[in-house]
């Protein structure tokens, strides 16, 4: 393909003004192929990009926790502040989420997700200054809102990338992007030891060492709006809003196409049980063999660091999963692979509260996030399905319940002394079991549901046409 | 007698096995050392700035060659209950081998039979704020506990003393991270005017 004019505006990454992509493209100017080790504008660069910049985020909100030995004696806090703080980074995020959905649908993901982490990089910052169990929990409540920026980052995706490879570009983005819950576990208390190497009190050490991810979320959010583009074709703000791609209507009408469509809501609650149990065991994994089977708090924080770097692999395996189940069954595969893989998850959990050694249990444990994550990654293989015009609200319902479910695991199994942790995991997998049956009501007239076939015609898998005009 | 006999020597048999399998019990401990630690009732003190002189020896109560297998006094500070409240990793166990509640150690020293020991002790930077008594361990050559002394009573209620922590911030830190926050702010803002110029720019031409 010719390339003619090539604005290389430093804000704008690359206009152009034929179609000339270094990827094949479909008629959207979506890309069907997805190069990993290419950093090609605008596809591959918004890929890296958004995945880097929810990487920080997580890194950010997930870098307490390490660290809270030596916290929660300088700030004086109690097992209830701890627990407390621990549903607040969550809480906070499930209005961020559900506010990032139409966000995106408005001003792009690009602008979205960096305003929000330039937002909060200062109170990440503030950290250091925290002298109260008070301040500790507002903290940690406002730095759980940049996690908002995994709806920006599946919208992207999904403005990027063709159907075919959607799902595996929306799970591999999701999935190094989680690896951030563990990088920072191992991280954090490496960099608090090297501070205290050079003679700085162990009180002081620790808020220096949140200088690091606070500066980490501010440079990737600048490189986000300086290299990143919303659309194949330009920023929200450039491209003529006449592709369809394009959200028709004001926010209001936007916000109630999408709240009213049933697959946004039984999505956002199966989410809550796949991703909202994962972050849960974030919060609880370390504690829970440090506790059971005494093991030292290092390899406690490895064992927990273990659970997220999964994320590496298990959860792209999900979008997979979900595009190759499409290739041959369509959304019936999809929507079978991802209640299949929820399910045994959800039969893993149940199982770890169970066993009773530390080998066994760190077995279950590896099985258990490789199917959870998975099912996170399944999730997003169909979420850019339920709606095209809007796309981020139900990208920010789906991930909003995410937290709403860790938010509920949290609070119904872990806080207080009603259960032991064991019989907590073991609630929290029955339960996991019990919520994702829902998945079998949801049905596409034009693509069909997991009992039902399709009820309209349609000349090839996807049936565009009806997604585009209808949804 | 005879069966008496027995089960006394079983029971200092179990109790004796107990210590080879590695359990040393906190109730088995006999609390044959008087320590005492110089704040008084209530007292504040600060962590980097003050001292804490401790004396510990042995009880002349007890009959003479109960201290025989003593080779060595760990003195150690140690939290008081009300200080372990809602707070799981400070947790007192009988077991000494899972026991939270003396986390920092104060000094070391091989046991003197014949006179009371003493040591002042810089209250280190690391000691958090809370509510603390002071307590020693004797050991025997193994390494394991025999008997302890503590400088408040059995139930842990008289003579605590508590320790303001350094809180750990430096206005060096406050300068950085109001700069760090306007920087953040302001690139912000700076992006999304110049973007707003362009867009103007580009809809004349």
């Amino acid at each position: 393909m010719a390339q003619t004019e090539l604005d290389t505006s430093w804000t704008a990454g690359c206009r152009r003004k034929e179609s000339f992509f270094f990827l094949p493209v479909d008629a959207e100017h979506k890309a069907t192929e997805l190069r990993l080790f290419s950093l090609a504008p605008p596809h591959m660069r918004a890929f890296h990009l958004t995945w880097i910049s929810l990487f920080s985020c997580f890194f950010s909100t997930f870098a307490i926790p390490p660290l809270l030995p030596i916290i929660r004696d300088d700030l004086n806090l109690t097992d209830t502040d701890i627990g407390n703080a621990g549903i607040a980074s969550f809480a906070g995020a499930i209005f961020s989420r559900l506010a990032m959905g139409p966000a995106c649908d408005l001003i792009g993901p690009r602008l979205a997700s960096a305003t929000i982490s330039l937002l909060v990089a200062p109170i990440v910052f503030s950290t250091a200054l925290a002298s109260s169990a008070g301040a500790f929990i507002l903290l940690r409540f406002l730095i759980g809102l940049t996690i908002a920026n995994f709806v920006s980052n599946q919208f992207w995706m999904s403005s990027m990338f063709s159907g075919n490879v959607v799902g595996l570009a929306n799970g591999i983005a999701a999935g190094w992007a989680n690896v951030g819950t563990g990088a920072t576990q191992m991280l954090m208390p490496l960099i608090y030891s090297l501070i205290t190497r050079l003679g700085v009190a162990s009180f002081t050490a620790w808020r220096v060492a949140f200088i690091v991810p606070a500066v980490f979320q501010a440079m990737t959010a600048l490189l986000v709006l300086a290299y990143g583009q919303d659309l194949p074709d330009g920023n929200y703000n450039q491209v003529i809003r006449n592709s369809i791609n394009k959200p028709k209507g004001s926010l209001s009408q936007v916000l109630f196409h999408g709240l009213k469509n049933y697959r946004g809501w039984i999505l956002g609650l199966t989410y809550g049980y796949c991703f909202g149990v994962e972050l849960t065991v974030d919060n609880i994994i370390a504690q829970y063999f440090y506790d059971r089977f005494d093991l030292k708090i290092q390899i406690a924080g490895a064992v927990a660091a273990s659970f997220g770097l999964a994320n590496f692999v298990s959860r792209p395996i999900g979008g997979v999963i979900s595009d190759t189940t499409a290739k041959r069954f369509g959304m019936r595969g999809r929507l079978w692979s991802l209640w299949v893989v929820q399910t045994v998850a959800g039969l893993l959990c149940f199982l770890l509260g169970r066993v009773n050694s530390l080998y066994a249990s760190i077995i279950v444990m590896c099985g258990f996030s490789c199917f959870v994550q998975a099912a996170s990654g399944l999730t997003f293989g169909v979420v850019p399905f339920v709606s095209k015009r809007a796309l981020g609200v139900i990208s920010g319902m789906t991930g909003s319940g995410g937290t709403v479910g860790a938010v509920v695991t949290q609070l119904l199994f872990f806080s207080g002394s009603t259960f032991s942790k064991e019989t907590g995991i073991s609630l929290m997998g029955l339960m996991m079991i019990v919520c994702t049956l829902p998945i079998t009501l949801i049905y596409f007239p034009q693509w069909g549901g997991m009992f039902y076939g399709p009820s309209m015609d349609s000349d090839f898998m996807e049936g565009a046409e009806y997604y585009n005009l209808m949804e | 007698m005879a069966p008496r006999l027995l089960a006394g020597s079983l029971l200092t048999f179990c109790l004796l096995a107990e210590s080879c399998y590695g359990t040393v019990l906190f109730s088995t401990l006999q609390p044959t050392l008087v320590v005492s630690a110089s704040p008084k009732e209530g007292e504040v003190l600060r962590a980097g700035d003050d001292k804490i002189t401790v004396t510990w020896g042995m009880n002349q109560s007890f009959p003479v060659g109960t201290d025989e297998a003593y080779k060595q006094v760990k003195v150690k500070l140690c939290y008081a209950p009300i200080s372990q409240q809602d707070r799981a990793w400070r947790k007192t166990n009988d077991d000494l081998s899972k026991d939270k509640t003396c986390q920092f150690q104060i000094i070391v020293r091989p046991y003197n039979s014949s006179s009371q020991q003493s040591f002042d002790w810089m209250i280190e930077r690391d000691v958090p704020t809370a509510t603390y008594f002071v307590r020693a361990y004797a050991y025997n050559s193994d390494g394991r506990e025999v008997a302890f002394g503590q400088s408040t009573d059995g139930q842990k209620k008289t003579n605590l003393f508590d320790i303001q922590g350094i809180s750990g911030r430096h206005a060096s830190l406050d300068v950085a991270a109001g700069c760090f926050s306007a920087f953040s702010v302001l690139s912000l803002f700076g992006f999304l005017f110049l973007e707003k110029r362009k867009a103007k720019t580009s809809q004349k031409s």
